[in-house]
């Protein structure tokens, strides 16, 4: 019987080496371990042996069981990982494959911009405020020193509705809005459209848009105007991008600047971008004149303010490099697919 | 403005590159547009002597010539003009001269080397008037003496640098040759020498022997200046002149009409010179023009005119528009013996409305409308008389007419340089800045901290202690202005519920796959016509523009459906498969007369393609609705432009917010569309009032949930959504959701029949719900469905 044992033992242990998949090796375990197995067969021989042979056989055997499981279990786990290597060779795909096409959309590079620039001023603690974009005149142009029939008025050709009501020429008559409303601290910008008579091209459209910013407060400086217009420039074209004034003039401003930015496609050193200047022109600020502070009943001998504004169809074609304001308006699917 | 250098050389001395020149003058406020040189349309044309001149030997036509051009030994030069002669002066363009024509090369002509060519004024592209005789047939022959070989630009008097300013608003004094001389010395510290303006009064009699003048309207004439000069020799001006106009780009005419030109540029002031003898009853009469009276104008163009504009006249008839343009009758032409000049000045308000009204823009009017100021008109009329002397063309009659009722106060500004310091954000002492305004013409005294500064007439801009303060800034220079930050108390700064509202709606809607378009807010009246919304519509009568670019943008949308439609038509005709957009702006309600419209802010859906139908725009409404926490129910019915069997609009609680739908075929072919498009418009006030945002978070169940699927037969007609509302009713508390899965048409349902598929699932908060109870609720689901809709479970 010992003999036997060792039989199935090493028949057993042969086999298992030689099975070749986990089904294989589910039939061996059955036939040697199962009810009919040849170990329970020889489990079931036992009732005939003499009473003292018995614990000792039935230890054997049960050795024997644990032999067999063991390296069972230690082959099952071999054949486990064998398969799990094959089906995983097997589930190989082509990862080149296109993926599906998703319908992907885009906010208007335009409003991208607004969004930024909206970002950085909220960030220096200015209010975003709105206004009419159909308007008084009184708003648009008198309150900021424009009377009517000044020649400064030709530079912003007007739509009008009627004597009074024009379409707003500028954001600036929000400001006015808000000064004759408000007692300083004011700390604003005005994003919006605004309106003028020019035929479309690539520079020019009769629609576009503005973001005007006005603080007034005691003892403001054109210095902080400056820092302010500084800060805001390396925000929106990076670190080492500053302003450089230049003197002009806004009825509404006084001292004004033109303010030019450093060309961020030369960082400065002159190229085609800023015809090599090394500059490029985006803003008109200065100084709130006196004058239209206080016909906005703010009193100009306690307090003073600056206001900037800027275009932002001009930010947004030199950011995405677009080379014709049209395009911002012809809402082609191809021209807009480019922003997402 | 146009500036040769050498002009502006006569009073300060630039003494340095004109680039460099430029930018000093760029950063103190004047801009220059460009430094551009005269001449520049030739290159290597030179004087040359005809020393002999013979017939061709192969031509009946062409000369041989001999000429000297300074060189070694004299060139063999063909030539065809039959002008040409020996002993003339002649320009000789050199082998390799740039002619606007082209490169000279040595040649043959009919077998006849040629070594050059002799130019004709038009081959060199030299304006007429610049030199005499110049557009003349044939070659050009000079007149004065040179030196064979000296450059022909030298005796055109080419090759000047020239400046071209761009002159800010407020600088209308700028706008003269003066002018900059002024602010060049300032900017450069040099000093500006004006000529010594003494006029020598060599006529007969007196002024008022010769014409009378009568001001009727001073409002709008402040001064008016007048001179005679008699015995006047009409001929060409002398050639710096004439330099000087071309270089600043006005022809030169004759010497009485350069020297009004020329003193417009050197002073600013626009001059006029009438032919006094052509002037009825030699009385010049300035007053307002009658309603309709007639009037042509030197350029040949008839003009009615009205009651509010400035004319100049005779006793009867008006003869020239004020500050504009003058009559055709007394022009000065070549027999003119006797002229009066006028020097004057008229109200820039009206001679701009004026101007406007007739749709004329001359140097003149251009410039009153700027601001001439009447205190320089005198000097301008002595400048002129003054030339008059200095070219011998005319004997100055003495006495002036000169009417200025309302000589133009000084103005004393009072500044502090304390606040001026404060407002520049630089520290300037006050001593410098007293030098810098006086530089600058501005006559100041500095006492402790004030500066009491007397600005000159010319500087009617400088109003207050802000314009001084500008003055100060720009002559140290910008480029000082220390970049500070505010160190004033901090402020939060936010956005306004709108703009997070609509920052919010825009990402929604670009998270949904669609792209944002931008579109003009002014339309053409047609397209809202094309909607076919019945007339009564309030969108019909939109806000209409006095002054429009064109039909086409001539009233402000009320809604932004027909921009979306164009724009879809345009993709569609650029051949875009598939279109998914939107826009964000404001439509425009009219309000009564002298009231502001309405701005209603809008959002507009429009789309086309393979997988877009109905539905893609439903669900792009709700979806928006549902991130604003707004649930929305799709009731049948809407816009007519919609397709009337595909229309919706979506209702928060019965009140409506948006119209969605596929265009109406007969309004797509309208805006030109072929296919189906599909438009959702929400009216975003509405919305956001709707909008309610999250404020707690429910319990999570505890206890499970039981899903069970109802398969019903109804007839065609029934509707899903009718459906769902009467399963939530049947349903009560413990159905948790119901959701339309399925819905099936096939031979074995029937003609007219359709198989409806839902999910239920069931869930109460405080137990375990048992099978009875369940069996309870789809029981009294299916008696409300068979009750309302005749439905049969499928089997």
């Amino acid at each position: 019987m010992e003999q036997q044992l060792q039989t199935i033992r090493e028949k057993a242990l042969a086999q298992l080496a030689e099975a070749q998949d986990t089904a294989a090796l589910e039939q061996l375990r059955v036939s040697v371990l199962g009810k009919k197995g040849e170990l329970t067969g020889i489990l079931r021989g036992m009732g005939k042996l003499p009473a003292e042979e018995r614990p000792k056989m039935g230890q054997m055997v049960n050795e024997t069981r644990a032999a067999i499981e063991e390296a069972l279990e230690a082959r099952a786990a071999v054949l486990r990982e064998k398969e799990k290597e094959e089906r995983l060779k097997r589930e190989a795909i082509d990862v080149t494959m296109p993926v599906r096409p998703r319908s992907a959309g885009a906010p208007n590079p335009l409003y991208t911009v607004q969004e930024e620039l909206v970002e950085i001023f909220v960030g220096m603690g200015y209010e975003v405020v709105e206004g009419p974009e159909v308007e008084y005149d009184h708003y648009n142009f008198e309150l900021l020193n424009l009377p009517k029939n000044h020649p400064a008025r030709d530079a912003q050709d007007t739509f009008y509705i009627d004597d009074n009501i024009v379409l707003r020429t500028h954001t600036s008559p929000v400001q006015a809005r808000i000064m004759t409303t408000r007692k300083p601290p004011i700390r604003i910008v005005c994003p919006g459209r605004v309106y003028r008579a020019d035929e479309a091209d690539a520079t020019h459209s009769p629609v576009f848009h503005q973001m005007e910013g006005l603080v007034i407060d005691e003892g403001v400086t054109m210095g902080d105007l400056k820092g302010t217009l500084d800060a805001f420039a390396a925000r929106l074209f990076g670190e080492g991008v500053t302003t450089r004034f230049r003197p002009s003039f806004f009825p509404f401003t006084e001292p004004s600047a033109e303010v030019d930015l450093t060309c961020a496609s030369c960082h400065g050193k002159g190229c085609r971008m800023c015809k090599g200047t090394g500059w490029i022109e985006v803003l008109g600020a200065g100084m709130v004149n006196p004058k239209v502070l206080d016909m906005c009943g703010i009193d100009s001998k306690r307090y003073t303010g600056f206001a900037f504004g800027m275009g932002l169809e001009r930010i947004a074609l030199l950011k995405y490099n677009i080379p014709n304001l049209r395009l911002m308006y012809e809402n082609d699917l191809r021209f807009l697919a480019q922003f997402r | 403005m146009k500036i040769p250098m050498k002009w502006l050389r006569e009073y300060v001395d630039v003494n340095m590159a004109p680039q460099e020149y430029a930018s000093r003058m760029i950063m103190t406020g004047t801009a220059v547009e460009g430094v551009d040189k005269t001449g520049e349309q030739f290159d290597g044309v030179v004087v040359g002597r005809v020393l002999t001149c013979e017939d061709h030997p192969n031509s009946d036509h062409l000369h041989v010539c001999t000429v000297d051009v300074g060189g070694e030994a004299p060139l063999q030069i063909v030539c065809g003009a039959p002008n040409v002669a020996a002993g003339q002066l002649v320009p000789v363009a050199l082998e390799g001269a740039r002619l606007p024509g082209g490169k000279i090369k040595r040649g043959k002509l009919r077998g006849v080397e040629s070594q050059g060519m002799i130019c004709s004024g038009p081959e060199l592209d030299v304006p007429e008037g610049l030199y005499p005789h110049i557009g003349d047939k044939g070659i050009l022959v000079f007149q004065e003496e040179y030196a064979p070989g000296t450059d022909v630009k030298e005796v055109f008097g080419l090759g000047d640098d020239v400046v071209d300013y761009e002159i800010l608003a407020n600088r209308p004094d700028c706008l003269s040759v003066w002018g900059i001389a002024r602010e060049s010395a300032a900017v450069l510290g040099e000093h500006c020498v004006m000529p010594e303006i003494a006029v020598e009064e060599d006529g007969k009699g007196a002024f008022e022997d010769y014409a009378t003048v009568i001001v009727e309207d001073t409002e709008n004439c402040p001064r008016y200046c007048a001179r005679v000069i008699d015995e006047v020799k009409i001929g060409p001006s002398p050639k710096w002149m004439r330099e000087y106009l071309y270089g600043a780009g006005v022809r030169p005419i004759n010497n009485i009409v350069d020297i009004t030109n020329f003193v417009m540029l050197e002073t600013g002031q626009p001059m006029h010179a009438f032919d006094l003898s052509k002037v009825r009853d030699q009385t010049i009469v300035v007053r307002r023009a009658r309603q309709g009276e007639m009037l042509t104008t030197l350029d040949g163009k008839e003009h009615v005119l009205d009651d509010t504009m400035l004319v100049i006249a005779d006793h009867e008839n008006a003869t020239g528009l004020a500050g504009i343009m003058g009559g055709e009758e007394s022009e000065i032409v070549e027999g003119t013996v006797r002229v009066l000049f006028e020097s004057a000045a008229f109200d820039r308000a009206n001679n701009r409305v004026t101007a406007r009204k007739l749709g004329m823009r001359t140097e003149a009017s251009g410039r009153f409308e700027k601001g001439v100021c009447a205190a320089g008109s005198m000097e301008a009329l002595e400048r002129a008389c003054m030339l008059v002397n200095m070219l011998g063309c005319g004997k100055v009659v003495p006495g002036a007419y000169d009417n200025y009722p309302h000589p133009i106060e000084p103005r004393v500004v009072e500044a502090s340089v304390k606040r001026i310091c404060g407002l520049n954000g630089v520290s300037v002492p006050g001593e410098r800045m007293e030098d810098i305004l006086n530089d600058l013409n501005i006559e100041t005294v500095l006492a402790g901290d004030i500066l009491t500064c007397e600005p000159p007439a010319w500087r009617q801009d400088i109003e207050t202690e802000a314009d001084i303060a500008e003055e100060v800034l720009r002559m140290v220079g910008y480029e000082h202005i220390p970049s500070t930050l505010m160190r004033t108390e901090t402020m939060a700064g936010f956005r306004s519920d709108k703009q997070k509202f609509i920052s919010r709606a825009r990402r929604e809607l670009v998270g949904m796959g669609l792209y944002e378009i931008l579109n003009y807010s002014f339309i053409s009246p047609r397209w809202l016509e094309h909607l076919g919304i019945p007339s009564a519509d309030w969108r019909l009568n939109p806000v209409q523009l006095r002054n429009p670019l064109g039909e086409d943008t001539s009233v402000m949308r009320t809604t932004l459906v027909p921009s979306m439609l164009n724009t879809l038509e345009g993709n569609l005709h650029r051949g875009v498969a598939e279109a998914k957009l939107f826009e964000l702006s404001n439509a425009f309600e009219p309000r009564a007369k002298g009231e502001l419209p309405e701005e209603h802010p809008m959002l507009c859906v429009g789309m086309y393609g393979p997988d877009v139908d109905f539905y893609t725009v439903k669900e792009i409404g709700t979806w928006l609705a549902a991130a604003f926490g707004v649930d929305c129910k799709a009731e049948e019915g809407g816009e007519v432009y919609y397709h009337p069997g595909r229309r919706a609009v979506l209702a928060h609680d019965n009140e409506r917010f948006a119209a969605l739908g596929e265009i109406h075929p007969d309004v797509a072919a309208r805006f030109d569309i072929d296919g189906r498009v599909y438009v959702l418009e929400v009216d975003l006030t509405a919305l956001m009032a709707m909008a309610k945002p999250i404020y707690g978070v429910k319990e999570l169940p505890r206890f499970p949930a039981v899903s069970r699927d109802i398969a019903i037969v109804v007839k065609e007609a029934a509707r899903a959504g009718d459906m769902l509302d009467c399963i939530e009713k049947a349903g009560g508390k413990t159905l948790e959701e119901a959701r339309l899965f399925d819905v099936y048409r096939g031979e074995k349902l029937g003609e007219g029949k359709k198989s409806v598929a839902y999910a239920l699932t069931f869930r109460a908060s405080d137990r375990t719900l048992t099978d009875a109870e369940i069996q309870a609720s789809m029981d009294k689901i299916l008696k409300a469905l068979e009750t309302n809709f005749g439905a049969e479970i499928r089997k």
